[in-house]
């Protein structure tokens, strides 16, 4: 059979061709599966080491812990800023948790407005990957537990203790210390301090303000880090506490403010805008700088809402705004003092003497004085603040050598306190050259307004209060000190500072007539009782100031009628014991009218808080009989009103 | 003896107790030894816990083996006979995923019957093994090399491939178009056509890239030849893989203790990545061991094939074997960083129903095949 036998060798064949092909095929597979084999070799056995390490970095994650941060306190030690314990609940978004329903099931147990709920959401949605938000802060004990036992019902919410900042004395400082808040997305920087992601921790809050944003970094502490072991979705599986890190708690900050004038000066501004600044003359310490009215510093570290914030920042009284550092205010008459000190540096004799009719004629312009003063020297010029002396005197000197001596006394400088300070300006003819390029010329019209402290002058009460410190002073150009010590590291004291290159005669000589001024019949302050400092022997030296705020046309002045805005600015500048000097001050009162009546009580009040907490000073108070200490009518009576503010 | 024994009595060969003595047990042993492995493995990811997977996979392996041994004693005969039917079911059951499907995950893979749930792209794999066996039967030798006749099965690859392509399966549209391209070569294609073939293949491949694929597929090739480019997304099944793989070193973290597989940071840990669990809990001896058995499970299915009297016998047989060989090689590859991730699972090892079933009536195949080894399918020609 032809057929079959084809069939069959044609089979074979086939057969044949299979087997050799199935042999190769074979052969194939198994060189892929050495292949692989080969791979697997090198991965787990070559490559190992690098793939573990990789494995552990997916498997265990160090979650930073925020540090306590540090204390502020002030000079005594009472504390102006610490943390207290904190029950806050945390939400982070998961794949499977419904956010808003969870939201409005917790909203059952704490109180929640519809807005803030929306607001969480939000946040919880802008969060990155599966952080945790805290979503109620603040909470009671009771709330706290409520939430708690009903935690089943609320998927991802995870209980949490903290700390948070607290502020005992609100508004007092609220400048000055400032305060922390939220760390909003651009205080996240991509390098240094503030690239740590601490920063994106829950509950942790950055120096927004004042002392506590001018040392942030040492306040903040360093993060500690706590050794979790995460699934691939974040969520913590276990804990590993042999691998934590302690977190290092910030550096107290003490500072040289003395808490008790400071909280008498929010008092005794009461309703009242502007600033006042005290330092001790011996070595810089600054021991009140304060701006009221101010606001509670609580309100930004829990969060403050929009129509809060709208309040404070649309007040024309300016409660958010530091007027003692960033604020400047022509100085007025305080301003007298540099032209005296300018003219006795460059050879005036201080008997020569003026005539006031009530106004003299400059340039063209008639520059008015409060009344007629007659015939007068220098001692008498400022004890009265008489214009026309000062219009004549500045005349005489010319703008240059005026601006030299305010210079030389801090007048338009920054001080390092850590605070921002705006400098304000002291203007001479180089000023007049940069700021006026259409006018570059000074005009001799324009050196009797800056005589008595008008024009282009602007100057912030710190740097009043620093020109007083060095008038008071030993001759040193004093630095003012903010911070007392950092972590117990003690700043350098504001003494240590080049001499003042004046004589000390010329400067005993505006003291005395700054003596005169607070205590001499005749002296500008000496007329209102209020600003009378009451101390029996310890009497202190000022100089007031009345300074515009608004031009009503050359001279004339017709407060009474003004309305609050356009009152003219009340200074007043002092220091006391005036044949000891201790402690200088200056007060700002924004639109108070005259400043004996506005600024100097305020300015005598705090003085004699100062010197009633210093033990020298009482003493000389105490221990000097009756009749010796002179025509004082408080030091005639009994020790009462002394021990009074004492006890 | 056995041989003899066989050849003697007609009788005796048909018994059911002397059929089930042919059965190729080892294979079985191999099967059984690689399932185990996986319920091993899908018990430790699951948290030790016997659901969802580990008990499942055991009780469908148990179903799937009772019906792998009946099926095993039906004389290939009755596959021959029914080769093009099931082919053709095949073919229709994708035509009807790709109008009324149901779809998860955007690709259109199922067909819903009620409790029962059908992956039509995995019966063609059986279907077209058989429907290529049973056309390379009749088909002479001469003609199988080089002709114009080739453009049937041809087409018999080509058209499931490209419906399952559509829904869109890249896997498994690969798998059947490897599967047919090696079976062809089996029977004989021109080794030259074939080279030509490759060569084409290569030409073709930018535009390929450029107008077939779907973004995420290009996304998922592009990951692969860099995947740190993307740690997060598409390159994050590639790096996790590897960090499981690598991080089981020689031994292994031991049982229970895969971190990449416990901790979720291994994507798809049951199914397709099942391997790297395996890699990182049991290590390197645990791989080599279970890679071996898939060597003996291919190299035993392959002698069956080649010892087969019939040309449809061999042809089915070495087919279904190719399928599961490559199977076994694209998702290690994948596994191990070598290819790009296409959702192919590793076979028996990996959890999943429909795969196990597909593969469990592939061995019946090649189990059937050792069992009617001497018996002639049919003598006439012809493919039809």
């Amino acid at each position: 059979m032809i057929d079959s036998a084809v069939l069959l060798d044609h089979a074979n064949e086939r057969q044949g061709l299979f087997q050799r092909r199935a042999f190769l095929l074979g052969g194939g597979f198994g060189l892929g599966l050495v292949a692989l084999g080969g791979r697997l070799a090198y991965l787990q056995l070559l490559e190992a080491g690098r793939y573990k390490l990789l494995s552990e970095h997916n498997q265990f994650q160090m979650a930073p812990t925020t540090p306590p941060r540090g204390l502020i306190l002030d000079r005594g030690g009472v504390v102006l800023a610490s943390n207290r314990p904190d029950f806050r609940l945390l939400l982070a978004n998961d794949d499977n948790i419904d956010v808003e329903a969870t939201l409005r099931r917790l909203a059952e147990l704490v109180p929640m407005t519809e807005a803030r709920l929306l607001r969480l959401k939000q946040d919880i949605e802008d969060a990155p990957r599966r952080a945790p938000v805290a979503v109620v802060e603040d909470m009671s004990w009771e709330e706290f537990s409520r939430v708690n036992v009903r935690s089943p019902e609320l998927p991802g919410v995870t209980a949490d203790m903290g700390e948070v900042r607290v502020y005992p004395f609100a508004g007092a400082f609220a400048h000055v210390v400032g305060y922390v808040a939220k760390v909003s997305a651009k205080d996240v920087t991509k390098t240094g301090p503030n690239a740590q992601a601490i920063l994106l921790n829950p509950g942790f809050r950055i120096g927004k303000r004042g002392i506590e944003k001018a040392f942030d970094l040492p306040l903040r502490g360093t993060p500690g880090a706590r050794k979790i072991e995460v699934d691939v979705k974040g969520r913590v599986v276990r804990r590993h506490p042999g691998g934590d890190v302690p977190a290092t708690p910030g550096s107290t900050i003490q500072l040289t403010i003395d808490a008790d004038i400071q909280n008498r000066g929010l008092e005794v501004f009461g309703d009242d805008s502007g600033a006042a600044v005290m330092m001790d003359v011996r070595n810089g310490d600054v021991l009140c700088m304060l701006s009221a009215p101010s606001f509670d510093a609580n309100e930004f570290v829990r969060g403050m809402t929009g129509p809060d914030y709208r309040q404070l920042s649309t007040y024309d009284r300016k409660p958010l705004f530091d007027k003692a550092l960033s604020a400047t205010y022509p100085p007025g008459s305080t301003f007298k003092t540099m032209v005296a000190m300018a003219a006795l540096e460059n050879g005036v004799d201080p008997a020569r003497t003026y005539t006031c009719h009530g106004s003299i004629s400059y340039g063209g312009r008639v520059f008015h004085c409060d009344r007629v003063h007659g015939t007068l020297g220098m001692h008498d010029a400022i004890k009265t603040s008489c214009d026309v002396f000062f219009y004549e005197t500045a005349l005489g000197l010319g703008p240059n050598k005026i601006a030299a001596m305010a210079r030389k006394f801090g007048l338009g400088d920054t001080f390092d306190i850590g605070l921002h300070q705006r400098p304000g300006i002291v203007p001479d003819t180089d000023y007049k050259r940069r700021a006026f390029p259409h006018d570059p010329v000074w005009h001799g019209g324009e050196t009797p307004s800056m005589g008595i402290g008008q024009g282009y002058l602007n100057l912030n009460p710190l740097q009043l209060c620093v020109m007083a410190a060095r008038l008071a002073g030993a001759g040193v150009a004093l630095q003012p000190r903010l911070i007392h010590s950092i972590g117990g590291v003690v700043q350098p004291s504001g003494a240590a500072a080049p001499r003042l290159d004046v004589a000390p005669e010329h400067l005993a000589f505006v003291r005395a007539a700054m003596a005169s001024v607070a205590n001499d019949a005749g002296g500008t302050a000496s007329k209102n009782v209020k600003a009378h400092l009451d101390l029996g022997p310890v009497k202190m030296a000022g100089k007031t100031g009345t300074a515009q705020a608004h031009s009503y046309g050359a001279g004339s002045r017709k407060m009474e009628h003004a309305t609050w805005a356009l009152k003219d600015h009340a200074w007043f500048i002092a220091f006391a014991p005036y044949d000891d000097p201790r402690y200088a001050i200056s007060v700002l009162v924004e639109h108070g009218g005259f400043g004996a009546e506005a600024a100097a009580p305020k300015a005598a009040e705090l003085l004699r808080v100062a010197l009633l907490k210093d033990p020298d000073v009482r003493a000389r108070i105490v221990t000097i009989p009756d009749g010796i200490g002179g025509h004082s009518p408080a030091s005639s009576g009994s020790d009462a009103p002394v021990d009074e503010p004492v006890a | 003896m056995i041989t003899a024994l066989n050849l003697g009595g007609t009788t005796n060969r048909d018994s059911l107790r002397v059929r089930l003595s042919q059965i190729d047990w080892t294979l079985c042993v191999l099967l059984t030894g690689i399932v185990c492995a996986g319920a091993l493995m899908l018990y430790s990811i699951a948290g030790e816990s016997w659901t969802p997977w580990a008990g499942r996979h055991l009780i469908l392996y148990g179903v799937c083996f009772v019906v792998m041994i009946g099926l095993s004693l039906v004389d290939p005969k009755v596959w021959y006979a029914s080769a093009y039917p099931i082919y053709g079911v095949g073919v229709l059951l994708l035509v009807a995923v790709a109008v009324i499907g149901h779809s998860t995950l955007g690709a259109k893979r199922w067909l819903d019957f009620g409790p029962i749930r059908l992956q039509p792209s995995e019966i063609i794999k059986v279907a077209l093994v058989l429907a290529l066996a049973r056309f390379y039967h009749g088909l002479p030798q001469d003609r199988a090399r080089l002709s114009w006749w080739l453009l049937i099965p041809a087409g018999l690859i080509v058209v499931p491939a490209a419906l399952v392509a559509r829904q869109p399966d890249l896997g498994t549209a690969l798998l059947i178009v490897f599967t047919g391209g090696l079976m062809m070569i089996l029977a004989g294609l021109s080794l030259r056509l074939v080279a030509a073939g490759v060569v084409a293949f290569g030409a073709a491949l930018p535009a390929l890239f450029a107008f077939v694929l779907k973004p995420y597929q290009k996304a998922r090739l592009l990951t692969f030849l860099n995947p740190e480019a993307d740690k997060s997304g598409a390159g994050y099944h590639i790096i996790q893989s590897k960090i499981a793989l690598g991080s089981g070193g020689l031994m292994g973290k031991g049982f229970g203790l895969g971190t990449q597989s416990q901790l979720n940071f291994l994507p798809e840990k049951s199914t397709d990545f099942i391997f790297a669990s395996m890699a990182e809990e049991f290590g390197f001896l645990g791989c080599a061991i279970v890679l071996a058995l898939y060597a003996a499970v291919i190299f035993i299915a392959l002698r069956t094939a080649s010892i087969a009297h019939s040309h449809f016998a061999r042809m089915a047989a070495s087919g279904v074997t190719a399928t599961f060989a490559i199977c076994v090689l694209i998702n290690g590859a994948m596994v191990m960083g070598l290819a790009p991730v296409v959702g192919v699972p590793m076979p028996l090892l990996s959890y999943g129903g429909t795969v196990m079933i597909t593969m469990m009536v592939g061995f019946a195949l090649v189990l059937s095949v050792k069992v009617f080894r001497y018996s002639e399918v049919t003598r006439s020609g012809g493919f039809l």
